[in-house]
């Protein structure tokens, strides 16, 4: 258990008020770790998944003596120190060769955890792919093919298809780049074979090439970039119920809510509908002009009387030409309609 | 002859078709943009997601592999351009297309985050029903003996009233009191005194508050 700290300093209170929780939660970090016995192959591949998962993900080169099932209080420690709540544990034995345990983490405690091996005859690095790569921090697209994946029970299958989901999403984001989208992670799962193993969780990714269709819709190719890794699926922790439903919740009030009248229409353009009050005409400004000043109308009240009722009847709005060629000798009151 | 090699070409791209249902070989157009499945993806665009349903043999080739990535990766991509608007990039970008929520159930990293403790402040302000007021709002009630609008405080205020009068009731017992201590206090001077004592009192109490506050711990 991590000692808890009363900040003494601003600096350090930023610090701890960053790991804070959230109501929209950040893209969550990935601790690459090893125990004291860990193969070469384990090693690279644990580098080749760090490097797709950059820049979230943390890399840790010394080795642990911790065994994940046994006792996580190592794993929890790590997760609370490094603010991390993915971790990927490689190590090697002779009863467990080439083993990667992923472990979640939810608030600085162990939430579960998967072993997969890897099959040593059928992996290959990234290193072992030539051609171009994708670049770093790209949101992969994700797919996940085989029955297995989807069944209704929750199983390893549906497990590891939940930590898969949850390591490679990366930063949840509103907007995407079409370019961006570069980088496949594909997983697959087929029967159980005959001779009753279970059935080997397949990993591979590929680079998008995008080709002119002659439609809107590109034809799309795939290159393999690896690294290709074939898992097959050892001991399983699944969550805790209660913890899990605890972890399951998402706040009130974190969904949008739907903005009235305003529509993007088929180019991309902003359409708002606005509502306006009655229009008042009496109210209405109209050109201004001396001639309507409201003083002068008063002084030509004045003036104007002794002119007599006939001569105010048949007035006009004077321009203020007009004003000046009449010298100011007679000014009539504009007649307002 | 060619005649008769071409039937016979199509018959094997038939049957390799067979072999492979969902392989590359099945498409004979390639350029063709449109993927055919036994059971249709589904997918969760917030997520890049594309869920893929059909079953694939125990131990399935390479090239099935590459086949069924390329059909979910044409089909996600199918999806996403043709659901989600676009946005025009504003930055002289590519395309930004808006990507709806993500539906993949996922747990949280930490838990919900806890709602602040209240100060003892805000849990007397609740109780009392004293209201937040923006600067300027309240500050002046109707006086209806003058028949206009006056200041509740300050200048000219209201809890100033009866304060400068030029004549005023003289309760014999205070007055003997304050004469005893030989301050120079008059009676006067009483309400300014009262009114000043309030305000010390309240600061004294916001002190306290803040201090208590700062013990237990919560709010702050």
């Amino acid at each position: 258990m991590l000692r808890q700290i009363k900040p003494k300093n601003a600096r350090s209170k930023r610090a701890l008020a960053k790991q804070e929780p959230l109501m929209q939660e950040n893209a969550k970090t990935t601790l690459f770790l090893k125990g004291t016995s860990s193969s070469s192959l384990v090693n690279d591949l644990l580098t080749d998944i760090h490097s797709l998962k950059r820049p979230y993900a943390i890399r840790f080169t010394k080795k642990n003596p911790i065994h994940p099932f046994e006792d996580a209080s190592s794993l929890e420690f790590f997760s609370q120190k490094n603010d991390a709540s993915l971790m990927v544990f490689g190590s090697h034995s002779k009863k467990r060769p080439h083993s990667m345990t992923w472990v979640r983490c939810f608030g600085g405690q162990m939430l579960d955890m998967l072993e997969l091996y890897v099959v040593q005859e059928t992996a290959r690095t990234l290193q072992q792919f030539k051609g171009e790569k994708c670049k770093v921090g790209v949101k992969p697209l994700l797919s996940f093919s085989g029955a297995q994946f989807e069944s209704p029970v929750s199983n390893q299958y549906t497990l590891a298809k939940s930590m898969f989901v949850d390591f490679f999403r990366g930063a949840e984001t509103q907007t995407i780049d079409v370019e961006g989208l570069q980088l496949l992670i594909s997983f697959f799962v087929g029967e159980d074979g005959e001779d009753g193993h279970p059935a080997k969780i397949q990993m591979r990714c590929w680079r998008i090439v995008t080709k002119r269709s002659g439609q809107k819709v590109p034809r799309v190719e795939v290159e393999e970039i690896g690294p290709r890794i074939d898992f097959r699926v050892g001991r399983t922790r699944e969550a805790n119920e209660g913890v899990l439903k605890e972890a399951m919740k998402t706040g009130k009030g974190s969904e949008a809510k739907p903005k009235k009248n305003v529509e993007t229409d088929v180019v991309g353009d902003k359409i708002g509908q606005i509502h306006l009050g009655r229009q008042d005409l009496n109210e209405l400004q109209t050109r201004k002009m001396k001639g309507l000043k409201r003083g002068r109308d008063l002084d030509i009240d004045e003036e104007g009387e002794g002119e007599g009722e006939g001569a105010e009847e048949d007035e006009d709005v004077i321009s203020e030409e007009e004003q000046d060629m009449g010298n100011g000798v007679k000014l009539k009151r504009p007649r307002l309609t | 002859m060619p005649g008769d090699s071409t039937p016979a070409a199509s018959q094997a791209a038939s049957t390799s078709a067979l072999k492979s249902a969902p392989s590359a070989a099945s498409h004979p157009d390639p350029s063709s943009i449109t993927v055919t499945k036994a059971i249709p993806p589904t997918f969760d665009l917030g997520n890049l997601l594309c869920h893929d349903p059909t079953p694939l043999p125990p131990l399935p080739p390479p090239a099935l592999l590459a086949a069924t990535a390329r059909d979910c990766a044409q089909s996600l991509i199918n999806q996403l351009l043709t659901a989600c608007p676009v946005v025009t990039a504003a930055a002289g970008g590519g395309v930004l297309m808006a990507l709806p929520p993500a539906t993949f159930p996922l747990p949280r990293e930490k838990p919900l985050p806890r709602k602040k403790a209240e100060t003892t402040w805000e849990r007397f302000a609740k109780k009392k029903g004293i209201r937040d007021r923006k600067r300027g709002e309240g500050g002046r009630e109707y006086d209806a003996g003058k028949g206009e609008w006056v200041p509740r405080w300050g200048y000219k205020g209201r809890n100033k009233d009866g304060e400068g009068g030029w004549i005023v009731e003289v309760d014999e017992e205070k007055e003997r009191g304050l004469e005893g201590e030989g301050t120079g206090k008059t009676v006067r001077g009483e309400g300014r005194r009262d009114r000043v004592e309030k305000v010390r009192r309240n600061e004294r109490k916001q002190r306290a508050n803040e201090r208590k506050g700062r013990k237990s711990g919560g709010g702050g």
